[in-house]
């Protein structure tokens, strides 16, 4: 069996890690060549099942999109160095116009968790835009638990957003993040390719480090707001994060005022896990 | 009053127009009029509110009108109602309220979205 794990550059920052906790997902428009798309398109027009796998055996698309230098960074700073490559390759085909929409789920075989132990990845090669019936998200769902039996009676839902997004566009999700299909008003036809990558190495913080990302100040806010009890969306993304750090043993929420609730304090918050780091260039704790 | 009433009263009103009213048909439409209280297709609004209460701000909404699911306007603010009491006030009533023994469940951890309100109505 050939090895399928790889390494490259990381490209993500804190920052940038922190958003993906907060989102649950990231959009990188525009990454793949225009050349790859094209040809992508040519192959999914012969290969027409729902699963072309077999597109993971070329050359061409493996570089250009599995391991396209932006993308398969980000997942490197995700999913940690030596992480695996995709097995299968999925298609989401529809011909427009469909007035109706997808109903909200969770993708089979999902596990909330503040562990970030695989990643689902969509690829757009042609242009998306809302009138093709781009995917929806639900961005901060990946903190919410649900069953995507008991999400049949859901429709709209404020904060959901359409993955409009142009040819060459790759978005990385937490396979549990809710998703539709939105509705599709134009008559092209629409391929979204879905693959997924693992972990195979212990998380740690290895991505790009800022001077002045500070543990104890940073936003752990985000969009779950909306819809949790007030700080809890901070808490968990705070978990995950730590948890991508490799400092998952250290977390801890005191209660109260405490760490990781954003507040105008007058010293370090109470109950920032020891040894985390203010900035590179403070003293930690 | 149910779409079907309002046809029913219309005939009437199209029948007095026309001087064409009459005791019985009167006496007949009327008692239409009323064996069609309550009666009609259900529609079905779920709407998913930020907290327990019917003034909270509507997070989410599906709509089933005529044994068929509406399409909603994207924007949610575009949506026909922003709270629970803003849809009671258009004649739709409350038919199932929000499972507080979800509050039994961890205070860490969120299921679902939003306090869910089912509310019908006839057309």
């Amino acid at each position: 069996m050939a090895d399928k794990t790889r390494d490259c550059e990381p490209t993500l920052t804190d920052s940038d890690v922190l958003d993906f906790c907060r989102n649950g997902y990231l959009l990188l428009e525009g990454v793949v060549d225009e050349d790859v798309n094209r040809r992508t398109l040519e192959f999914v027009a012969d290969d027409t099942y729902y699963e072309p796998t077999s597109i993971l055996d070329e050359d061409w698309f493996m570089e250009g999109v599995v391991m396209n230098s932006e993308a398969a960074g980000a997942v490197r700073c995700l999913l940690g160095a030596g992480f695996h490559l995709p097995v299968l390759m999925s298609n989401h085909r529809v011909t427009g116009p469909y007035a109706g929409t997808g109903g909200w789920h969770v993708d089979g075989n999902y596990v909330f968790s503040p562990e970030v132990n695989y990643l689902q990845v969509f690829y757009y090669p042609q242009d998306t835009p809302v009138e093709s019936g781009p995917t929806q998200v639900l961005p901060g769902s990946h903190l919410i638990r649900n069953k995507a039996r008991f999400m049949g009676h859901l429709n709209g839902i404020r904060g959901a957003v359409p993955t409009t997004s142009p040819a060459g566009s790759i978005f990385i999700t937490t396979y549990q993040i809710w998703h539709r299909r939105g509705p599709q008003s134009d008559s092209r036809l629409r391929n979204m390719l879905k693959y997924v990558y693992w972990r195979t190495a212990p998380p740690r913080r290895d991505w790009i480090v800022e001077a002045d990302f500070d543990f104890a100040t940073a936003n752990y806010g985000g969009p779950s707001a909306a819809f949790v009890e007030q700080f809890r969306g901070d808490a968990k993304c705070a978990e995950m994060f730590l948890w991508l750090c490799g400092r998952h043993e250290d977390y801890q929420n005191l209660g109260g005022q405490s760490w990781p609730l954003p507040a105008h304090r007058n010293d370090v918050p109470y109950g920032l896990p020891e040894g985390l780091p203010r900035t590179l260039s403070a003293p930690t704790g | 009053m149910t779409a079907p009433q309002q046809h029913g009263l219309g005939l009437l009103v199209d029948q007095l127009q026309r001087g064409e009213l009459t005791e019985e048909s009167l006496r007949r439409g009327v008692a239409d009029i009323v064996g069609w209280n309550g009666q009609g297709v259900q529609d079905l609004l779920y709407l998913q509110a930020a907290s327990s209460t019917p003034a909270a701000q509507v997070v989410g909404m599906m709509w089933v009108e005529g044994g068929q699911v509406k399409e909603l306007p994207p924007d949610p603010d575009d949506w026909p109602y922003q709270t629970v009491l803003a849809a009671i006030s258009d004649r739709w009533s409350v038919i199932s309220f929000p499972e507080m023994s979800l509050l039994t469940m961890s205070d860490k951890e969120f299921h679902g979205l939003g306090f869910q309100f089912i509310l019908e109505r006839r057309s």
